[in-house]
């Protein structure tokens, strides 16, 4: 082997250099421009309006005729004139009915406008050490709600890639939503980690896998992620911005309620649409709700959350019995929230409504 | 000096809440809502729009169908509220909107429709209500008798 720095061996000449082709060089292809013509409007001149150019502004003419079935089996975009030969992508979302809500496109302008950052919106500097109780309690509390989070991101991008690419607000409203679980997976591990405490014990996770296994279509999976889990994870935001024991947790949960107060929007609006436009979708989603509401009765038999939040609402094992008090207000809350929610969506849940969970309203 | 309630007093807030830029960003920001609000008799609709609190008017009570959610307490209640955010700059714990909300069976904040897309923009926009309430530290008031 020989060392490069040792080679004392004169310099070899460099290769001979080949001659070039004496063929002249290939002309470019004079212009097509052909596809200059492709248009099925051109002329559209979109002004800003009072809050800025925002993405429902753009639904005019052929671009805003959002059809009731995308037949389209392709990316191309609304309004665009599609490619021939493309081979189809095999969309299954592909009815309006199935995925529809008109408040999508202003909810993803709202989305980014309220966005915050964990990192710097956060006072985390006002966090202080909390008796050891409290704070294994919320950790505890905060390692299940970030994967709550996880469901929310796993499920919303399962669904995604399969809608059609014709519905787009509904998909760039989608992408802000699982954007949103990130930063609460986020903020949820930032709190455990950062006050000397650290994660707890993995959930249950019933809910979670009956959201995740999920396979009857978007309209059940919206049910169950964002109604039967949402509006159940909304109101413990509420309780925990109330019994916040900083002002970096009254920041956390007052965002998060906002962010899931947005994605409980959209399911409202999405149900009531399918509910209007579909034949007997109310009972469908009726009979969803007997199963929904039995898989989280079961997930509840778990102690271990409402321990967690009857210590964090109590602020110590001490004050336990004013916390559970507290817990049980907030389950009764939730339920009557969600009957409230069922019974504007037009679904009746006075039948075979489960004890376990009407115990809670005759005991508030 | 101006009364709470009237409509000079939510205009001094609206001055305050529209021209501190911080309310605006950190998960502040566009905000599209018909507040309505019921205190000691008087009823007024206050209007957010995009990035500002465009108006603040007083209505007859049967006016306050329009408004997306309406919130209600008694005049004590809104006059301890307005006096902790005096105090502390801010409200406290004790009396931010959500707490008040989940304090009293009726609830804080309720409507005339039932349509729950619309109640939900009390919780949607509940930290911009609670910035525009908490600009109030910066206004000085004077309370009915």
């Amino acid at each position: 082997m020989t060392d490069k720095t040792d080679d004392k061996s004169p310099p070899q000449p460099p290769p001979p250099q080949t001659a070039p082709p004496q063929t002249a060089p290939p002309q470019p292809a004079p212009p097509n421009l052909k596809w200059m013509g492709k248009t099925h409007q051109w002329g559209t001149r979109v002004k800003p309006g009072k809050h800025g150019l925002r993405l429902g502004d753009l639904n005019v003419g052929i671009y805003g005729e959002v059809p009731p079935v995308w037949t389209d089996q392709t990316r191309a975009p609304r309004g665009a004139v599609s490619r021939r030969g493309v081979p189809p992508l095999g969309y299954a979302i592909r009815d309006k009915v199935d995925l529809w809500a008109d408040s999508a496109a202003d909810m993803y302008e709202e989305a980014i406008q309220r966005r915050w950052a964990p990192a710097v919106d956060v006072p985390w500097s006002t966090v202080k050490p909390l008796p050891d109780d409290v704070e294994r309690s919320i950790c505890q509390v905060c390692t299940e709600l970030s994967q709550y989070a996880n469901a929310d991101v796993e499920s919303v991008t399962y669904w995604q890639s399969q809608m059609a690419y014709g519905y787009h607000e509904i998909k760039q409203f989608l992408a802000t939503v699982s954007f949103d679980g990130a930063r609460h997976m986020e903020v949820f591990r930032k709190r455990a980690l950062c006050n000397g405490g650290g994660l707890g014990l993995e959930g249950p996770g019933e809910v979670n896998r009956m959201i995740l296994e999920s396979r009857g279509g978007w309209t059940e999976a919206v049910l169950y992620l964002f109604i039967v889990r949402g509006l159940f994870t909304q109101t413990m935001y509420r309780y925990l911005h109330r019994y916040a024991h900083n002002d970096a947790e009254r920041t956390i949960f007052a965002h998060c309620l906002e962010d899931k107060a947005r994605h409980l929007t959209y399911a409202i609006d999405h149900l009531r649409y399918a509910v209007n436009h579909q034949d007997d979708q109310n009972l469908i989603l009726q009979q969803l709700c007997f199963i929904g509401e039995r898989v989280l009765v079961r997930e509840l038999k778990d102690v271990v959350l409402r321990e967690a939040l009857t210590i964090v609402f109590g602020n110590g094992i001490s004050g336990a019995e004013q916390g559970g008090r507290i817990f049980r207000r907030m389950m009764s809350d939730y339920i009557t929230r969600y009957l409230a929610t069922l019974k504007w969506l037009g679904v009746e849940r006075r039948t075979l409504f489960p004890e376990e969970l009407s115990a809670y309203l005759k005991a508030s | 000096m101006a009364v709470f309630p009237s409509v000079q007093w939510f205009d001094a807030v609206r001055g305050v809440f529209n021209a501190d830029e911080s309310y605006q960003g950190g998960g502040g920001g566009a905000c599209n809502a018909l507040m309505g609000l019921k205190i000691a008799g008087q009823s007024f609709l206050v209007t957010f729009e995009g990035a500002e609190c465009s108006a603040a008017v007083k209505v007859q009570d049967n006016d306050l169908a329009a408004a997306d959610y309406i919130l209600e307490m008694s005049y004590a209640d809104w006059k301890e509220m307005i006096q902790n955010i005096a105090t502390n700059g801010h409200a406290d714990l004790h009396h931010t909107l959500n707490t008040l909300d989940l304090g009293r069976p009726e609830g804080l904040s309720h409507s005339m429709h039932g349509d729950q897309y619309r109640e939900d923009l009390f919780f949607r926009y509940n930290q911009t209500m609670q910035y525009f309430f908490d600009a109030s530290a910066r206004v000085a008031t004077e309370f009915m008798e």
